[in-house]
């Protein structure tokens, strides 16, 4: 009975999604209306007008910068929300055993290849966030590779490790590095240019679009980074 | 019309994964899975969305030395790029509401957990 409405939800759903999806125009026509207006442009303008060669890179941080501002910001929230969330422990709530569930040692092997590797997707994490503008990356791709180093460290060798990598001194502040590399350059343009996050338009200045969409795409590299990684360690850890 | 879901046969592809995803939700019991098929769901809209901005022979949007038109287009694939950061927020948030709520109960399951109700 219950599969019987299940499947029947199922189709009364797909149904009229299939409806509208036949009625699309034939994926990958050039002519269709997502591909003729504001994104022709964007092809033909993008490279000389907002400084990367990389039309995704381009339109993220420079034609839709304000939409990035806001999505830093809701990654920041996020962190604070998961902090908030775990980190409260209410009396009469007792937190989880603190014997780890899986307690055995990662093998020689793997640890070894793990310290081999380490500093090989470090770098390759950083060529990613540099080089956002002209190849595929960016900011957020690296930080994700970073953070996928920092997640590495912490199961195969040790969190302690891990640890030291963002320390506790500046970690705040490198969990902020995203909405403030934002709101720096925001503000830059605002001071020269006369609104907040306007990028130069003029083509001698393109030394200087190139180099704030570098301290955006680092500060968003290390940003991601650092949340992605706290998140982890919050979730992972009862201390 | 079958003729039309043949030619869009990427986005017949989203449906078909956005009702996996809608299936787990309904029919798993375990808060954790059903979060995983919110995420499926999740990330059909984003295939669906990435497959609007195909061109047929469409190179990435890359410019610079050798890169020749046609360029598939770029503006998809960056409202994706910023889709998959809030997906990624949400998920961790969900993921430690439900940590909070095993530690609060001792379980994830959710009819045990509208037994307790």
């Amino acid at each position: 009975m219950k599969r019987a409405l299940t499947a029947a939800l199922l189709i009364i759903v797909a149904l009229p999604m299939l409806y509208a999806v036949a009625q699309l125009p034939p994926q990958g026509s050039p002519t269709s209306p997502a591909y003729t207006h504001v994104s022709a442009r964007y092809l033909e303008a993008g490279p000389e007008e907002a400084g990367a060669e990389n039309v995704v890179t381009a339109v993220i941080l420079n034609y839709r910068g304000f939409d990035t501002d806001g999505e830093v910001t809701v990654i920041f929230t996020s962190l604070a929300a998961v902090l908030a969330v775990l980190l409260g422990v209410r009396t009469g709530e007792k937190p989880l055993a603190g014997q780890p569930v899986s307690s055995v040692e990662a093998s020689v092997v793997v640890s070894f290849v793990v310290r081999l590797l380490a500093p090989a997707i470090a770098l390759f994490g950083i060529y990613v966030i540099l080089h956002g503008h002209v190849s595929p990356g960016g900011g957020f791709q690296g930080g994700a590779i970073l953070a996928s180093l920092l997640i590495i460290i912490t199961t195969i060798l040790e969190r302690a490790q891990a640890e030291a990598l963002v320390p506790l001194r500046i970690r705040r502040w490198l969990q902020i590095a995203a909405p403030l590399a934002f709101f720096t350059v925001g503000v830059a343009g605002l001071v020269v240019f006369g609104n907040y996050l306007q990028f130069p338009r003029t083509h001698d200045l393109a030394w200087l679009t190139v180099t704030w969409l570098t301290i955006i795409e680092i500060g968003i590299g290390v940003g991601g980074a650092a949340i992605l990684a706290t998140i982890f360690w919050t979730m992972g850890g009862d201390s | 019309m079958i003729d039309a879901l043949w030619t869009n046969l990427d986005y017949v592809g989203s449906v078909v994964l956005f009702c996996i995803g809608l299936y787990c939700v309904i029919t798993k019991n375990n808060l954790i899975k059903k979060f995983i098929g919110i995420n499926i769901m999740e990330t059909a809209v984003f295939a669906f969305i990435v497959a609007l901005g195909v061109v047929e022979g469409g190179d990435a949007p890359i410019m610079g030395s050798g890169a020749t038109p046609p360029f598939t287009n770029p503006i998809p694939q960056a409202l994706i790029l910023t889709g998959i950061v809030v997906a990624v927020s949400t998920t961790s948030l969900a993921l430690s509401l439900i940590i909070r709520i095993y530690r609060h109960c001792g379980t994830i399951e959710a009819d045990e957990l509208r037994e307790m109700g």
